[in-house]
C-alpha cells in the first residue's frame, strides 16, 4: 500500500507508505476525502496547487471480476467542483499488482516542458521529457509508447485538447488492445493533465508485488459467487455482451426520454438506425466484433470494435452515450458518421458527451443544421486544430451557448446532462442536479427503478429517494474498481453478499451491508464539503431553465421537483 | 385484438424467422394483459421481458390496448 507523489515542478518522485488517514479507501473515495484535504478549494485548477492523483480500486489487481476501473480526482476545470471521473483499460490492475495504492501529481512543469511518468514492474519511478510527444493525438502516441516500452504496457495520456488546457478535455485510457479507447471523459481532468505538463502515465503490467490477501481462500470462493451473479443478471450476463451499452437506446427511446435534438423533444427521430440491435447486425456484418473485452479482468464483455464498410478499425466500443451525443443530440442518425466522431474525440482527447452537446447548442443556435454530418465532424476537427471555435467547443457546451447568446444549455455546474432527459425520468434529473460531479449520470443514475416498473419516471414522488440511494450506493461502488456494468448483481443477496465477503477476505474485515452505505455517505460529505468551500451553495444544485418551462414531447413534462425537495438530497 | 410487437435487445431469437422492419403481428384475446402477451411469445420468465406501449413502461397485469403498437424489452440499469 504506497503513495507515490511526483513533484512536476522539481521532477522528484517520493514513495510512501499509505498514511494512517487515507488507510481503507481507495478509487474515488481515495480521491475526494484527499482532494478535500489536500487541494485548496478556491484554488486554480490550471494553477499549481491543484493536485491530479490516479488511483485504483480498493480491489483493483485482485482476481475478481470487472475492478479494473481507474478514478481519477483533481478540482476540475470545467466545473469548478470536486472531480473524480474513472475509466476503464488495464492501468487499474497494473497498479494493484505493483500494490500502488495512488499516484499523486502536485505543482507544475515550468511553461513549454513536457514529460512522461513511467512506473516499470518493479515499481521503479520517473519522468522522462516527451517533447517528441507535443500535438500529437493519443492513438499515435499510445502506439509510439507501446513501441518504446513494450506491448505489456498500460497508458493513460492526454491529446491535443489537454495540452491545449481545454476545459471538457479527457484523459485517454488504453483497452486490452491497446487502443486509447477508453476515458476518463468527464470534466476536464484532460486540462489539469495538461496544466502540469504530463503527457502520459506509463506503467508496466508486469508487478508482482500486489498488497498481500488477507484470507486467499475465502476470496477465491467469494470471486466465484459473485462472478456467477453477474452472469445470472439479465443485463450484465445477456444485453450487454451482445449489443453493449448501446443496449440501452431502445428503452429509453420507449420512454420517450432520450433527449433530442439539444433536448427539445425525448424521442430521436430514427433511433432504430442507431440502435445497439442495429449496431451490433452492421459490425457484424462487416466482420468486427461484439462481445469483445476492453479492459482487464472483465466478464461481461461489453466492449465492440466498430469497423467501417472494409472492415477496418473506426473505433474502439462505441457507447450508449456517445450515440446519444453525437446522434440523438445532433439529429444525425448514421452509425459510421458517429464513430467517426468517436473516433476524432477520442485522438483529440476530448468527452464525447461534452463535445456532441455542444454541437447539438451550435445547431440549435443556428450555426449549423441539425443532422448535418459533414458540419459535425469538421466541428469536431477544429478541436485539434486549435481554432477558435475548436477551442470554444474543446471548452465545453456551455463555452459554446454563451457565445451564441443561447439559452437552451443543458448542463449544471458547467457540465452536460447525460443520454436521460430530466422531464422524462425526474430521478435522473434530481441525480443532474445535486450530484457535487455537477451533471452526471454513473453517479446516480434511476432507471432500473422505471424500467422495472417500481417507479413512475414522470411522476415527483419517490425520485429524491431514489437519486439519494443510487448516489450513495455508487460513491461506495467507486472506491473498490468495480465496473458499474458488473454492479447490478450487488442488488441481489448472492452478488452483494459475496462482494463484501471478498471485501472482508482481503482485508481481514467484518464488514457487513450497512457498512456500503456508510462509505458512501463519506465520500458524499467529503466532496460537498469541498464544494461548500469553493463557494457552491444549495442554489447551484439546480437545473437549467427551460427543463422547468419547456414541455418534453411525446409526454410534454417538466421537470417537477422543488427546489425544497431537491434540498433535502443530501438529508444525512 | 391485435397488437403490433417489436422485440428488442436479446429477444429476438424467441421468435423464429423474426423480422425487425416488420415486426409481429399479435392476435390475443380481448382483456388480454401484458404478461398473457409475454406468455403468447413465449418468452421465458427468466429473460423478464419488460412491455413499453405509447411511451411508458407497462406492468405485468396491465391491460393492453387493441391496435396498439408494443415495444418488448430486457430489464436495464444505467451505464
Amino acid at each position: 500500500m504506497k503513495f507515490l507523489k511526483v513533484n512536476m515542478a522539481d521532477k522528484t518522485v517520493n514513495v510512501e507508505d499509505v498514511p494512517q488517514e487515507y488507510m481503507g479507501l481507495g478509487g474515488r473515495g481515495l480521491t475526494s476525502i484527499m482532494i478535500n484535504a489536500e487541494v485548496p478549494a478556491t484554488c486554480d485548477p490550471l494553477g499549481p496547487e491543484n493536485k491530479l492523483i490516479v488511483a485504483p480500486g480498493l480491489l483493483s489487481g485482485t482476481s475478481l471480476a470487472n475492478t479494473g476501473r481507474v478514478s481519477v480526482g483533481a478540482k476540475s476545470p470545467l466545473t469548478g467542483t470536486i472531480k473524480e471521473s474513472n475509466a476503464g483499460g488495464t492501468i487499474a490492475t497494473a497498479l494493484g499488482h505493483l500494490g500502488i495504492t495512488a499516484v499523486v501529481f502536485e505543482g507544475q512543469a515550468p511553461d513549454g516542458e513536457l514529460y512522461i511518468f513511467r512506473i516499470d514492474k518493479n515499481g521503479d519511478a520517473g519522468l522522462i521529457p516527451a517533447q517528441e510527444y507535443k500535438g500529437m493525438g493519443t492513438y499515435a502516441s499510445v502506439e509510439k509508447l507501446l513501441e518504446t516500452f513494450g506491448g505489456k504496457t498500460s497508458v493513460l495520456c492526454i491529446g491535443p485538447a489537454g495540452e491545449q488546457l481545454l476545459t471538457a478535455a479527457s484523459i485517454q485510457s488504453s483497452d486490452m488492445d491497446g487502443h486509447p479507447c477508453r476515458a476518463a471523459g468527464r470534466g476536464g481532468l484532460g486540462a489539469v493533465m495538461g496544466s502540469k505538463g504530463l503527457k502520459a502515465i506509463v506503467v508496466d503490467q508486469g508487478g508482482k508485488t500486489a498488497d498481500a490477501i488477507a484470507d486467499p481462500e475465502a476470496f477465491k470462493e467469494a470471486a466465484k459467487a459473485f462472478a456467477k451473479a453477474v452472469m445470472a443478471d439479465p443485463m450484465s450476463g445477456q444485453m450487454l455482451p451482445a449489443l453493449g451499452t448501446a443496449g440501452l437506446i431502445a428503452p429509453v427511446n420507449s420512454m420517450g426520454a432520450f433527449p433530442s435534438l439539444n433536448a427539445t423533444k425525448g424521442v430521436m427521430d430514427g433511433w432504430e438506425k442507431v440502435s445497439g440491435e442495429a449496431m451490433a447486425k452492421l459490425i457484424h456484418e462487416r466482420g468486427g466484433k461484439t462481445g469483445h473485452v476492453g479492459c482487464s479482468q472483465c466478464i461481461v464483455r461489453c466492449s465492440n470494435e466498430f469497423v467501417d464498410k472494409d472492415g477496418k478499425y473506426v473505433t474502439g466500443s462505441l457507447e450508449y452515450e456517445t450515440i446519444w451525443s453525437m446522434g440523438g443530440m445532433t439529429g444525425i442518425d448514421d452509425l459510421d458518421t458517429i464513430a467517426r466522431l468517436a473516433f476524432l474525440c477520442d485522438d483529440t482527447g476530448v468527452d464525447t458527451m461534452s463535445t456532441g452537446v455542444g454541437v447539438a447548442v451550435a445547431m440549435d443556435a443556428g450555426y449549423k443544421n441539425f443532422g448535418d454530418a459533414e458540419a459535425a465532424i469538421a466541428m469536431v476537427e477544429e478541436i485539434a486544430e486549435g481554432t477558435e471555435f475548436g477551442k470554444m467547443l474543446g471548452n465545453g457546451p456551455a463555452e459554446i451557448g454563451k457565445h451564441f447568446n443561447h439559452a437552451r444549455v443543458p448542463v449544471v455546474k458547467g457540465q452536460s446532462i447525460a443520454a436521460y432527459d430530466p422531464r422524462g425520468m425526474q430521478g435522473n434529473g434530481v441525480t443532474y442536479a445535486t450530484s457535487p460531479m455537477g451533471a452526471d449520470h454513473t453517479a446516480g443514475n434511476v432507471i432500473g427503478e422505471y424500467v422495472s416498473g417500481a417507479l413512475d419516471p414522470l411522476k415527483a414522488d419517490g425520485q429524491v429517494e431514489a437519486s439519494r440511494n443510487t448516489q450513495i450506493a455508487m460513491a461506495a461502488v467507486d472506491c473498490t474498481g468495480l465496473c458499474i456494468l458488473a454492479s447490478f448483481a450487488l442488488v441481489t443477496p448472492e452478488g452483494g453478499g459475496s462482494f463484501v465477503q471478498a471485501m472482508n477476505a482481503k482485508f481481514g474485515t467484518e464488514l457487513g451491508p450497512d457498512d456500503i452505505p456508510a462509505l458512501g455517505i463519506r465520500v458524499l460529505k467529503a466532496e460537498r464539503e469541498f464544494n461548500r468551500k469553493a463557494g457552491f451553495t444549495n442554489k447551484d444544485d439546480r437545473l437549467p431553465k427551460f427543463f422547468y418551462e419547456e414541455p418534453l414531447p411525446p409526454h410534454n413534462a417538466v421537470f417537477a421537483i422543488s427546489e425544497e425537495e431537491l434540498d433535502t438530497t443530501f438529508a444525512f | 385484438m391485435k397488437v403490433k410487437v417489436k422485440l428488442y435487445g436479446t429477444l429476438r431469437r424467441y421468435v423464429p424467422d423474426y423480422r425487425h422492419e416488420d415486426g409481429i403481428e399479435v392476435k390475443i384475446p380481448d382483456g388480454a394483459r401484458v404478461m398473457d402477451l409475454l406468455a403468447h411469445l413465449e418468452i421465458p420468465e427468466s429473460r423478464k421481458g419488460i412491455v413499453a406501449m405509447e411511451g411508458c413502461i407497462m406492468r405485468p397485469d396491465d391491460k393492453l390496448i387493441d391496435g396498439a403498437s408494443v415495444n418488448v424489452l430486457q430489464p436495464v440499469f444505467g451505464g
